[in-house]
């Protein structure tokens, strides 16, 4: 049976969301994954309902990326009308050999996708989320999409693949854990961002006080997880980051820059907390609170505990 | 030895307006460097200063991205020259066909090493361009680059992954996307304006270039501006701060948000 949808995984094996998009598609053809990371992966993937998995045998000492031309080899033989791969950077390069295997379309910001007999339909969001396109396409198309987190085990697992290919000259020399734990913003029902009003690092004390008041995860503007360094990538909110649509999202010092908001878009209640009256985030809130964050956040803290 | 540096040209689309019928109106945005492109030619000019390798910008797009003043805000950065195509057939073009152009350009200047590009364009966001790329020209990409030393075809190449920091060894000719940290770009200088102006520039034709074609037809058959959630827009009094923090919290419960 000929391959309806391709997912290609890199070390993640978070790809629940893409199965769903997958399956949803429709049609006679399988969705078939292929696995440039770990065996272990491998083994996680074929358990997650996909109806085939292909596995690079990705050699020791080697990141998912160097078995690239594995993958696009794999998608290239049983061509799909769509390739879905998930934002983290690994998976963004497996997706790109693929999309370029195929000299298919590359479409980012899919809001939802739909197939007919001939082509594939999808709304796509562009120029940070302020329009939306409809665009039809008629042959493959590549979907870089929020993975999701992995459903449960069906039980039943289908059998690994395992294909080889050259894999490109590159080798991990070391790698160093960061001072920051790892983060699920997308779990979290309360969110706080944190923006360069707070300010220095040490200050964050605050915010976690209320974050434990809240029961609230701890977010982030760009500058202040890219350059300030004062938390993990994982952490900032934005175009290019984190996009989360939690019940509570609290803008502490967040100016409101558009690449941060189109972020929170999705948020039931929006809370905003910053010494100017004209900042932009005032704009998008639900509640706006003009003042000095400092005392704001310690009277907030106080009131939740 | 050849570095290349690929950089947009474009506008921030907070500069931007959007119509009820979803047309994005870019006639007040400003046009310039992308954002995060200024740090990728910086990591390109440092390699470059301490191998010896010739720095060379490519940029592709519609009319415009090639004039005499968006070059020379590229050469200022350190490029010892710039390849540029321009034509109007890539206005709005999707990500895997300005790769696709992007490539052939780098086939056309011959001898590449290296390609860096910045981490995602200020427009589009979409971080694909270096990857598709990469595989238009068969070679390997790495994403979240702070660091890159050695040799244009033995590099040591550092990079941000979920959880901490790799270092890698890469081997033969690779595409690498900087994350949008790794430096603080180098702020040009009137000296480095001038001398801009007298550094080479050639145009293109994008005919003339060796573009695979795509296999994929995209038409827009829509736009529309997105629905916002309708937001309170309700600004609660903060002279007395544990006022406003207890009608706050309690207007946050009344909602289920707390």
């Amino acid at each position: 049976m000929s391959v309806n949808a391709w997912i290609v995984v890199g070390d993640q094996s978070a790809i629940g969301d893409l199965i769903t998009v997958a399956r949803s598609l429709g049609g006679d053809g399988t969705v078939a994954a292929v696995v440039a990371g770990p065996r272990a992966v491998a083994e996680t993937v074929a358990a997650s309902g996909v109806d085939r998995v292909v596995w690079c045998g990705t050699p020791d000492g080697s990141p998912a990326e160097a078995s690239a031309p594995a993958v696009a080899e794999a998608v290239a033989a049983d061509p799909p009308r769509v390739v879905l791969g998930g934002r983290n950077p690994g998976d963004r390069v497996l997706l790109g050999a693929a999309a370029a295997g195929l000299h298919a379309a590359v479409l980012t910001g899919a809001r939802s996708v739909t197939a007919g007999a001939d082509t594939v339909t999808v709304v796509n969001a562009v120029y940070g989320d302020i329009s939306d396109e409809t665009v039809e396409i008629s042959g493959p198309v590549a979907l870089l999409l929020d993975g999701g987190s992995v459903p449960a085990a069906s039980g039943a697992s289908v059998p690994i693949e395992e294909v080889t290919a050259t894999p490109y000259g590159v080798k991990v020399l070391e790698t160093i854990s960061s001072e920051f734990e790892e983060v699920d913003l997308n779990a979290a029902q309360r969110v706080i961002g944190v923006g360069r009003g707070l300010r220095a690092k040490e200050d964050l004390a605050l915010i976690e006080a209320l974050a434990a008041a809240a029961q609230a995860e701890i977010a982030c503007s760009r500058p202040v997880a890219e350059g300030l360094n004062w938390m993990g990538k994982d952490r900032y909110i934005g175009s290019s980051g984190a996009r989360i649509s939690p019940q509570l999202y609290l803008a502490v010092g967040i100016s409101g820059q558009l690449q941060h908001m189109v972020g929170v878009t999705g948020a039931e209640t929006i809370v905003a907390i910053n010494s100017d009256p004209n900042a932009a985030v005032f704009q998008q809130a639900d509640y706006g609170l003009v003042g000095d964050l400092y005392e704001l956040v310690a009277e907030i803290t106080s009131v939740l505990e | 030895m050849k570095i290349v540096v690929a950089y947009k040209w474009t506008s921030d689309p907070e500069e931007a307006t959007v119509g009820a019928d979803g047309i994005v109106d870019w006639s007040r945005a400003r046009p310039g460097i992308s954002t995060y492109d200024p740090v990728a030619i910086e990591l390109g000019r440092r390699l470059a200063t301490e191998t010896g390798a010739e720095l060379i910008g490519v940029t592709v797009g519609a009319k415009g991205v090639g004039t005499p003043l968006a070059c020379k805000a590229a050469l200022a950065r350190g490029l010892a020259r710039v390849v540029v195509v321009e034509d109007d057939s890539l206005k709005g073009a999707g990500q895997a066909e300005l790769a696709a152009v992007i490539a052939a350009v780098v086939r056309h200047i011959g001898d590449v090493d290296l390609v860096i590009t910045g981490d995602s364009s200020v427009d589009v966001a979409a971080k694909m361009v270096p990857t598709v790329l990469a595989g238009e020209l068969g070679w390997p990409a790495v994403a979240e680059v702070t660091e890159v030393t050695g040799q244009p075809g033995t590099l040591r190449v550092g990079r941000a992954i979920s959880g901490g920091a790799q270092t890698l060894e890469v081997s033969g000719p690779v595409v690498l996307a900087a994350s949008a940290d790794a430096t603080a770009p180098h702020v040009p200088g009137m000296k480095d304006l001038l001398a801009a102006g007298k550094k080479p520039v050639e145009h293109v034709d994008l005919a003339a270039l060796d573009v695979p074609a795509s296999s994929a037809v995209m038409t827009i058959t829509g736009r529309a501006r997105p629905a916002r959630k309708e937001r309170k827009h309700q600004f609660l009094d903060t002279s007395d701060p544990a006022a406003a923090a207890a009608e706050l919290v309690k207007a946050l419960r009344e909602v289920g948000a707390l």
